[in-house]
């Protein structure tokens, strides 16, 4: 399936946003969505594309801004690229669209203390019970 | 004054206390081995069920705190007890010394006591393993002890008389060939007693880690396994006579091939089959070897009757 | 019945790594289970950050016993293509007969220890007999049974002979026979069968839905190999077939699985027939390039993800793993409700686990 299609189809569902498609090495395009719209856009994905493989969600810290990356996969690679600013880092849980999501949102919480909204299980998932050292993978932690 | 020297020298030498430890050990020897080389492997040195014996011996014995102390230091030596008296009741290569009218029913009740200190073993040593593994020794004794008393209790029948001497001797042919499903029955009633694999579902070690016995160490375990090996023995002695009994110029040699065969049998079944669970073990138990066992009596009274 | 709770792990006969589960039991029933990770959180992805691309590939290597080739392969392939490397042809197919021998041997391991956790000991004393084989192999190969240390980025830093070659093909042939046999065994034999058939049901829709991959997918029925799918060289010259079976239990995972083996020997008898002549590596840039990539490859276990940003120096600003054990361990509530507490051993070492990978 080429990506085309679903490109222009999530730009048309953002028409405000320059969703700014780029192509990366290994086959996989990123693509960059407002956080507000993230439901929106994987429910899109779902319904509409049946691109139902989510292989993980990576996050980052740039210093300026954390970036969640949520990496989808139907033989080529789609990324969808959310930025939320330090002073609001919060986002809404897709695990009621993809149960399989839990685990790496889980993750993305305890390592970047970001708060996932609707999470079903927000226990730490890799760190200790009394891990009290701050989010790991935040710059200057 | 002989008779008392006699009497000392059954227990404690032969076939008591001194003969059945020297043959536990061989058979378990005999066991690993075997089962090493169906597997590949080479197997341990001659000495090594000693050895380890002794090596627990020297270790620390310790109880979870809830435990009840002295019922648990009881309950392996009650076992040991039991199955060193019935193993004076079955005779070895035809020398039955100590042998009386209807032993073969006070042996297969003292045969089922270290069953039941088994389960006791795990209620005792509070755990969560434990009780569950005692649970489930009792369950599998339900499954496979009805079939197991129907198929030794058919030679009994067949031959005229209940105690195992007599029923050894009067076997002109051994039983094994006129009563094949009665020993098929028991062979697999004896596997389940002695919780071998495939049947080993009490302390099977991936799902209970040690089952009853998770919490015992050092000089109890010790007694436990000792229990454990002898049991087998006599088990095997059992079907030997039995099964192929009838007397014969090379009694001694014969008995020991005999018995070293069935063992073979035991070792064989050990690595044929992954573990059965407990609720296909009731149905084994229920639906297949009750029945035979039943059909193979009632064949067995309307030749004899 | 009262409920009790049987906690199994962090230490229990039947994990191989820490990992902790608490089952709540009613007779022989297990009603709920709770997973707990992190007993070897080991955090990977933070080290990789204060050390060079270089030195990050040992410390990938490290992610996993088991499947340590395809991580620093995953990882290297992302590098290569950030920095715009292109890995020598025989290189690649060096580097990817050593990801198929891989593969047999986490297979044989995970054979092994289905069937030590079923009570079937003989059959783990030949999975594993058997998986020496390749084992020796592979340590003739690179020096290290497990550990190989022979991806570099730009290629690998080992070679074959003829030789060499010829005596692979022979003992590959003995392995062969051994993966028949074993085959058979699964096949016919009825008490593995009876331990096995119906055990740790997942549908089409559930795999879908948690977005598992690997052999327990392809077990109920999905047809997914990034193999295939994302065909890298040289697995786009290479004829394999991808094994997948619709029942969805224990029993069809182990199917896939030993197929797969015979799949492998094949992709490897490939390899060594059609590699080309040249050099195994090319020279990497101390520095890569700004950019972003996501490397896939398929391990053992599935689809392992990794994701490498770089800003321009020498040492990645992120580096992102996703093992594949993640997406089947997210399975297990679903496959541990109400399945007998004998079968809990063989539904957990139906998913293969792997917890250093997980828990990275």
């Amino acid at each position: 399936m080429d990506f085309e299609p679903v490109i222009a189809a999530l730009q048309a569902a953002f028409p405000d946003v320059d969703l700014a498609p780029r192509a990366a090495p290994l086959d996989d395009t990123f693509v960059t969505i407002p956080a507000e719209g993230l439901r929106r856009a994987v429910t899109l994905l779902l319904e509409d594309w049946q691109l139902r493989h989510l292989s993980t969600i990576t996050g980052l810290d740039t210093g300026e801004y954390v970036e969640l990356l949520y990496h989808f996969w139907h033989t080529h690679g789609l990324t969808l690229r959310v930025t939320l600013p330090y002073a609001a880092l919060r986002i809404a849980s897709i695990t009621d669209l993809i149960p399989g999501a839990a685990f790496y949102e889980r993750e993305i919480v305890e390592m970047f203390a970001v708060t996932v909204d609707g999470l079903p299980d927000p226990r730490p998932f890799l760190l200790p019970d009394d891990w009290d050292g701050g989010a790991p993978l935040r710059k200057g932690v | 004054m002989r008779e008392l020297l006699a009497a000392l020298f059954n227990l404690l030498i032969f076939p008591g206390l001194g003969f059945l430890f020297v043959c536990a050990m061989a058979f378990e020897w005999g066991d690993r081995r075997l089962i090493a080389r169906f597997q590949g492997r080479v197997g341990p040195p001659w000495y090594q069920p000693f050895a380890d014996l002794i090596k627990l011996l020297a270790k620390e014995d310790i109880l979870p705190n809830d435990a009840e102390e002295t019922t648990a230091a009881v309950l392996p030596m009650l076992s040991l007890a039991a199955v060193l008296t019935a193993a004076l009741y079955v005779p070895v290569a035809g020398y039955a010394p100590l042998s009386f009218e209807g032993d073969l029913i006070v042996v297969l009740f003292l045969l089922s006591l270290p069953t039941l200190a088994h389960f006791l073993a795990g209620w005792v040593t509070v755990g969560v393993y434990s009780i569950l593994g005692g649970n489930r020794s009792l369950l599998q004794f339900f499954s496979y002890e009805v079939p197991f008393l129907m198929a030794l209790s058919t030679p009994a029948i067949f031959n005229g008389s209940w105690t195992i001497a007599e029923i050894t001797a009067r076997q002109t042919v051994w039983n094994i060939f006129i009563l094949p499903l009665a020993f098929l029955v028991a062979l697999v009633g004896l596997i389940g007693k002695l919780k071998r694999d495939p049947l080993d579902i009490p302390k099977a070690k991936s799902e209970m880690v040690a089952g009853p016995l998770t919490e015992f160490s050092g000089r109890k375990l010790a007694l436990w396994r000792l229990s454990m090996d002898m049991q087998t023995v006599v088990g095997v002695f059992l079907l030997v006579n039995l099964f192929s009994g009838g007397a014969s110029m090379l009694a001694p040699l014969a008995f020991v091939f005999k018995a070293l065969a069935i063992l073979a049998l035991l070792s064989t079944a050990s690595v044929l089959y992954a573990r059965l669970r407990i609720d296909q073990l009731a149905h084994l138990g229920w639906r297949v070897l009750a029945p035979l066992a039943l059909l193979q009596l009632l064949v067995t009274v309307w030749m004899g009757g | 019945m009262t409920k009790v709770t049987i906690p199994i792990g962090p230490q229990h006969p039947l994990l191989k790594e820490p990992l902790s589960f608490l089952l709540t039991v009613e007779g022989e029933q297990v009603l709920e289970s709770t997973l707990r990770l992190g007993y070897v959180h080991r955090g990977i992805e933070r080290l990789c950050q204060e050390r060079t691309y270089v030195q990050a590939v040992h410390l990938i290597e490290r992610v996993c016993g088991i499947c340590s080739h395809i991580h620093t392969t995953t990882y290297c392939q992302g590098v290569e293509a950030l920095s715009g490397l292109q890995v020598p042809p025989r290189g690649l197919y060096l580097r990817t007969f050593l990801c198929e021998l891989e593969r047999i041997h986490s297979h044989l391991l995970w054979l092994g220890v289905l069937a030590k956790n079923m009570g079937f000991d003989t059959v783990f004393m030949y999975a594993w007999r058997d998986r020496e084989i390749v084992l020796d192999v592979m340590e003739e190969l690179s020096g290290g049974r497990i550990s190989h240390a022979v991806n570099v980025i730009g290629g690998v830093r080992i070679d074959l002979d003829a030789a060499h070659t010829r005596s692979i093909q022979q003992r590959f042939d003995e392995l062969e026979r051994q993966v028949e046999k074993a085959l058979a065994l699964i096949n016919n034999e009825p008490s593995l069968k009876a331990r096995t058939q119906g055990v740790g049901l997942l549908s089409a829709e559930q795999v879908a839905r948690y977005c598992v991959v690997g052999p327990v997918a392809r077990a109920s029925g999905v047809d997914v190999d990034l193999r295939r799918d994302f065909p890298r060289p040289p697995y786009d010259q290479l004829k394999f077939n991808v094994i997948t079976h619709p029942a969805g239990d224990v029993w069809a995972r182990t199917l896939v699985r030993v197929q797969e083996i015979r799949e492998s020997l094949s992709l490897c008898r490939q390899i060594l027939a059609q590699l080309p002549d040249g050099p195994t590596s090319v020279a990497m840039k101390r520095r890569v390039p700004p950019g972003e990539v996501v490397s896939r490859s398929e391990a053992p276990r599935g689809e392992v993800i990794y994701y490498i940003r770089s800003d321009g120096s020498d040492k990645p600003a992120r580096l992102k793993i996703r093992t594949p054990t993640l997406t089947a361990l997210i399975t297990l509530a679903d496959q541990l409700r109400g399945v007998n507490v004998a079968d809990v051993p063989v539904v957990l070492s139906g998913v293969d686990l792997c917890i250093a990978c997980a828990d990275r």
